[in-house]
């Protein structure tokens, strides 16, 4: 049986964050009593937690120094100044 | 921290470059993280990460001070990577947009059927089908779901570096979402 889409909705609010207590029980009642709304919301808390576990990827090394060595010349009258 | 990035951000405007190896330095890990998950390559992602330091230098004379530097740092980065990601789009039919749906295609609405044996599944595969599945989404739910999971940052945040409505941010990010669970849900 498919839900009114408003459970999606009441699902990606509640997953922003956003659900006001009031609609947070009403899912928290709809996802006991049905099977196809709670396994979305289990899909899509794994989704979430999917993305959020793709490694950190490092920095290439000398960054900085590529960029600063990439920078338009400062004015002289600056480096005088320091 | 900001307060001192505030200071440097005012030295570079007076025209001291080593201070603006600070504010790289300071910078640079989620800059780079961010183009990284758009483009999907190092190479692509140190270019773009590199190119908008550089011209948030070139241009630090129309940021803003009383906003957050990094909010407008993040802003050069974004619309560079989208950019890059359109000239570089393929057009196979798959891509071609369903009506309706603010710019998901076909390819975002297939499930991921074949479930992969469990034993082939190695952390680095995981990780690798996690980011492609993630360069497959549309740009525009691409940058909302690597701005948010990735980047971590706060729909307002978001909303800000895209200077989109928060509402409209908030349904990309839905539907950016969905479009990955129907992918990645039988995993």
């Amino acid at each position: 049986m498919k839900c009114s889409s408003s459970y999606v909705n009441l699902i990606h609010e509640y997953l922003d964050g956003d659900l006001t207590k009031e609609n947070e029980q009403l899912l928290k009642q709809h996802l006991q009593e049905c099977d196809a709304c709670q396994e979305h919301f289990k899909q899509l808390k794994r989704t979430i937690a999917f993305v959020q576990s793709t490694s950190h990827i490092d920095t290439p090394m000398n960054f900085t120094a590529n960029i600063m060595a990439g920078l338009p010349k400062e004015k002289s009258a600056v480096r005088m100044n320091r | 921290m900001e307060l001192l990035l505030k200071r440097k951000i005012k030295k570079v405007k007076k025209g001291d470059q080593d201070a603006f190896a600070d504010i790289v330095e300071y910078h640079k890990d989620k800059l780079y993280q961010l183009c990284y998950r758009m483009l999907g390559n190092r190479e692509e992602a140190q270019d773009a990460a590199q190119e908008a330091f550089i011209r948030a230098y070139v241009n630090i004379h129309s940021y803003d001070s009383s906003k957050k530097f990094s909010t407008w740092l993040y802003r050069i980065a974004t619309n560079l990577c989208i950019d890059k990601i359109r000239k570089k789009k393929p057009d196979y039919y798959l891509d071609a947009e369903v009506a309706g749906t603010e710019g998901l295609n076909m390819y975002s609405q297939i499930a991921a059927d074949q479930a992969l044996p469990e034993d082939e599944l190695e952390r680095g595969e995981l990780q690798d089908l996690i980011q492609s599945e993630i360069l497959k989404l549309p740009e525009k739910y691409r940058t909302v779901i690597v701005l948010k999971y990735i980047d971590e940052l706060s729909l307002k945040e978001i909303s800000e570096i895209l200077e989109l409505p928060i509402g409209t941010v908030k349904t990309r990010i839905h539907r950016g979402r969905e479009a990955l669970r129907n992918r990645l849900r039988h995993l």
